[in-house]
């Protein structure tokens, strides 16, 4: 009973109706005539009040965009340097670059000021620093993507520097640090901790700051490239003393090859991310090979002497236990993968998208060897799509594995 | 028992055709389209749909493919842009106002006044292309310096990208008067446009995949060249043009809901199709979404196939709308107009439920970066996935009809909220809870997609529908629809809208979103980017259930309005025949 009282009241409640209506309405009402339940029209004939309602309206549109304005400038405007205090000093938190800074010293406060009467945007600032405040960290994304600024400068204070702190800056050329800064180093203005177990940033232009360090002018791509260009700017030792490779060290470079330690532990997130040429090459992936080597005392990050390497094989060294997501993603070019048997963690997609199609033919890496029998490698932990994938009858596949592979020579 | 089963059946089926081939050419008594007119609906308006959405994928907007992997535009760039060009966008919609309300036809005098306007504007436009107005101004200023300071913005870009909205506002505002008072009698009010720009917007789209502007290596001057661009690229449009055409296919209720349930329905499978095929067609290039060859090819020659069969069949569409003839129609002055609109209670309901919603603005969107930085989709996979989803909405459509009959307005749009607020409520927790596991997060990701498409097609419908009655309710009211003066209640609401869309784009940028969108394939960091603002947008779906509280427009009052139009209708027409005036585009339903 209850439930067909309910049913009747949806039906009652139901909007629609379908009946015809017929109106009767006289000739001369046709712009007058009022529908019951609506407003009357208002065709062609003066509104009360015109005046003041003209002048009420157009106060009201006035004072919101003024003050959407007022407000959306404010929120859009950047402070240069962004600071926000810690424990033991300042964290630089945002740089927005003036778009003429291209040296950048992180270690006291700084702020700009512009020099009246000097109409050159490109030279009429100062960077003015405060020496009572001391910048102690730099936060992540404190540079995001600028275009311009081409040498960091870390003081002697600065304790901490995030991982993620110079975001793909493509101008970027070397970070320089203070020698007497306990927590980090440089070497040739790539950015590491202090005691060199750690590289954090290899910057993202530093092949420029090698052309010029080596006298080279001309940028050269894959197809242009020479033996001691190849050797010169585009290869890198990694030195001995290095256990990890840090989040983002060595994303969006231009290497083409790289030689990894065998006291090699860890290559973080994004640790060797889509390398690839420069320029209008920039889609093109440049990273062909990855050695490793196995003598100690190398702090040489250039290729000049191969047998100071001592014995130098193929791909990942010996001894690397954890690879994180993404770690080698977009290395097309990229054709050999050996992972060794000491690996015990493999992260999502830490392989993405380094094996393509060309003409019906696979290419990149289009098998990966491991070292391990089938049963052991079960037993690391391997994430989601962890093997690059390819084209295969309209869906994806996953490469192969080749279990308790013998490595390339 | 079977065979009378059986027979019914067939009998039902051959009654169906016997209809269709009766009122092929002549529609049945108290319908007004032939059979023939739902094919043409069908051809006419997927070829216009899919090749209106074939250019969703170029835009001058940070989601674009085009911007994202060639042009990496700073996120907030776009923000400081809409900011630039908001003062003038206040001014131009006066007179586009008066122009389209007037379908074109002002006095002499007016015409001629706005066309000096206009010109004026594209003259100063192309001079700020041409010149640097920066340099007129003290370099160590405060104003140069500040506009030195945005993201990703010069002084010289600012004065540009400002120029550039000039040209790009007196060019359009002149064509339209030209074109509108050209076409607009003979191909009727929504599809005249399809005619003047369907040539230069395909040279358009040829070009933004051709030109080479992505390779300039200083951003802001990138920023502004690439701002000229696409303005240019806008000048001329290809929206789902023929789609509105259907909305005033009938006078009839019943019909226009038919027409839009079934043939327009149906037509939609052009787009179906085409979202299986172009992102399979993607997979197979080298560098996929980020590869250019897919601007200088895949979408260019797509859109033109498909803007060729539109305008093939553009011309079997009609609209019916009972109006009086053009020449006999009320003039709309501004004033008029500006408070026409504002009497208008459920376009003010419409305006309150925007407001709300613009609590998501600045949001990334959720979908690529679920199927392209989650889960890393392509090719086919892709496809089925985004076709799957997409279906979902298909066949709730069909009985649109029965659900528009069965709940009012009001139920649906209550129930679409409050489905959107726990659909996003659950994604946001699967991702926080469980995005590293990618087969849980996205199992339960696609399948509230899924459910969330499902249910978005009937309150669409019923959106589409009430839409088209409001407009009939404007007409009523003020004798026009005033389709355009309703954009006065955008200058409420814009002010706060365009600050509220600042928001998210400065707290993604915190978490390292900017003009990298590779940004996304670091977890913590893409966790905080999508879940943060999807929460934000909870709260507002929430909030938009309240204003449709209010909403009291029933079919009955639709029903009694539209009979007020057809009696307009019938009297002005007789009046402009007695008095031997001519009277062209008129429709007496």
């Amino acid at each position: 009973m209850s439930f067909l009282k309910k049913k009747d009241k949806m039906k009652t409640s139901a909007k629609t109706t379908d009946e015809a209506i017929r109106l009767d309405i006289p000739e001369e009402e046709i712009w007058t005539y009022q529908v019951e339940g609506l407003a009357a029209p208002h065709i062609n004939k003066p509104f009360k009040n015109f005046k003041a309602k003209k002048i009420l309206l157009t106060l009201v549109i006035l004072v919101a965009v003024s003050l959407s304005m007022y407000f959306s400038i404010r929120t859009v405007q950047n402070e240069t340097f962004e600071y926000e205090k810690n424990d033991t000093g300042y964290t630089l938190t945002k740089f927005s670059n003036t778009g003429f800074i291209r040296e950048l010293d992180i270690d006291y406060a700084s702020s700009i000021s512009y020099d009246e009467g000097n109409s050159d945007p490109e030279t009429n600032f100062n960077v003015d620093k405060d020496n009572s405040i001391k910048v102690t960290s730099v936060g992540p994304y404190a540079l995001n993507c600028d275009g311009t600024v081409k040498v960091i400068n870390i003081g002697a204070d600065v304790e901490y520097i995030d991982s993620k702190a110079f975001y793909s800056c493509w101008s970027l050329e070397r970070i320089e640090v203070d020698e007497n800064n306990p927590y980090y180093c440089d070497i040739d203005g790539v950015l590491y901790n202090k005691d060199k177990t750690v590289v954090m940033n290899y910057p993202c232009n530093h092949d420029q700051y090698l052309r010029e360090k080596h006298g080279i002018s001309e940028e050269l791509n894959r197809v242009t490239s020479t033996e001691e260009y190849r050797q010169k700017i585009q290869t890198y030792v990694v030195p001995s003393t290095v256990e990890t490779i840090g989040e983002l060290a060595f994303a969006y470079v231009n290497l083409r090859e790289i030689y990894l330690p065998e006291g090699l532990r860890r290559v973080e997130t994004l640790g060797f991310f889509k390398l690839h040429e420069p320029g209008e090459w920039s889609n093109t992936p440049s990273l062909d090979n990855i050695y490793s080597y196995k003598a100690d005392g190398v702090d040489n990050t250039a290729l000049t002497d191969k047998e100071a390497l001592g014995e130098i094989y193929l791909s990942l060294p010996e001894g690397l236990e954890y690879i994180a997501s993404d770690a080698f993603s977009y290395n097309q070019v990229l054709s050999y993968l050996y992972i060794p048997e000491s690996v015990n963690y493999i992260g999502h997609h830490a392989f993405w998208d380094t094996v393509y199609k060309e003409g019906g033919e696979l290419k990149g890496v289009t098998e990966i060897n491991v070292a391990a029998d089938e049963e052991s490698f079960r037993k690391a932990e391997l994430g989601d799509q962890w093997r690059p994938q390819y084209d295969y009858m309209l869906f994806k596949k996953s490469v192969g594995i080749v279990y308790s592979a013998e490595r390339a020579k | 028992m079977d065979e009378n089963k059986t027979g019914g059946a067939v009998g039902k089926v051959k009654d169906f055709f016997t209809e269709i081939k009766t009122h092929w050419n002549t529609p049945a008594e108290g319908k007004y389209v032939p059979y023939k007119e739902y094919k043409d609906v069908v051809v006419a308006v997927g070829s216009n749909y899919a090749g209106s959405k074939v250019l969703e994928y170029i835009g001058f907007w940070s989601a674009c493919y085009l911007i994202m992997h060639h042009y990496k535009l700073p996120y907030l760039t776009f923000s400081v842009i809409g900011i630039l060009n908001m003062p003038l966008g206040y001014i131009s919609a006066l007179m586009w106002w008066v122009v389209c309300d007037n379908l074109g036809f002002l006095p002499k005098k007016t015409e001629r006044k706005f066309y000096g306007v206009y010109v004026g504007m594209m003259l100063f436009g192309i001079s700020t292309i041409l010149f640097d107005y920066s340099l007129l101004f003290n370099q160590s200023g405060t104003f140069i310096t500040y506009l030195n300071g945005l993201e990703g913005m010069s002084a010289t870009a600012c004065f540009k990208t400002f120029g550039t909205h000039f040209l790009y506002t007196g060019w359009v505002g002149a064509r339209n008067i030209f074109w509108r008072k050209k076409l607009l009698p003979k191909y009727g009010r929504y599809k005249y446009s399809l005619y003047c720009d369907v040539v230069p917007k395909c040279i358009m789209v040829v070009l933004i995949g051709w030109l080479p502007v992505y390779n300039i290596p200083d951003v802001a001057t990138r920023v502004w060249v690439a701002n000229l661009l696409f303005a240019t690229y806008n000048v001329f449009g290809f929206a789902n043009n023929l789609e509105t055409c259907t909305k005033s296919i009938s006078p009839n209720l019943q019909e226009r809901i038919y027409v839009r349930s079934y043939p327009v329905k149906i037509s939609h499978i052009f787009h179906s199709i085409l979202v299986i095929i172009l992102p399979a067609v993607v997979g197979s290039l080298r560098h996929e979404w980020a590869d250019i060859n897919l601007y200088r090819y895949v979408i260019p020659i797509t859109f033109i196939i498909f803007a060729t069969l539109t305008m093939l069949f553009a011309g079997r569409i009609k609209e019916r709308i009972p109006q009086p003839p053009i020449e006999q129609k009320p003039q709309i002055k501004f004033w008029d107009g500006m408070f026409g609109v504002l009497r208008n209670k459920y376009l003010l309901i419409n305006t309150i439920v925007g407001l709300i919603d613009s609590l998501g603005n600045g949001m990334l969107p959720l979908v690529t970066i679920l199927y392209l930085y989650t889960f890393r989709l392509s090719g086919l996979p892709y496809s089925l996935i985004v076709a799957l989803v997409s279906f979902a909405g298909t066949p709730p459509d069909f009985f649109a009809p029965y659900f528009l009959k069965r709940f009012s307005y009001k139920q649906i749009m209550i129930f679409y909220q409050l489905s959107r607020a726990i659909g996003n409520a659950i994604i946001a927790a699967a991702m926080w809870f469980c995005g590293d596991n990618l087969m849980v997060c996205g199992t339960i990701c696609v399948a509230v997609l899924f459910f969330m498409e499902m249910t978005k097609t009937i309150p669409t419908t019923a959106g589409h529908d009430m839409n088209v009655r409001i407009g009939d309710y404007q007409m009523y009211l003020s004798g026009e629809r005033l389709e355009s003066f309703a954009g006065i209640f955008g200058w409420f609401t814009g002010p706060i809208t365009s600050f509220v869309g600042l928001l998210i784009p400065i707290f993604l940028l915190k978490y390292g979103f900017n003009s990298n969108w590779e940004v996304l394939f670091i977890d913590a960091s893409r966790r905080n980017i999508i879940v943060i603002p999807i929460i934000v947008d909870v709260i507002g779906f929430a909030l938009m259930t309240i204003p449709y509280l209010f909403w009291d427009y029933d079919s009955k009052k639709q029903n009694m309005v539209m009979e007020v139009l057809k009696r307009r209708a019938q009297v002005t027409e007789k009046q402009a025949q007695q008095a031997g005036t001519s009277a062209s585009g008129g429709y007496l339903g």
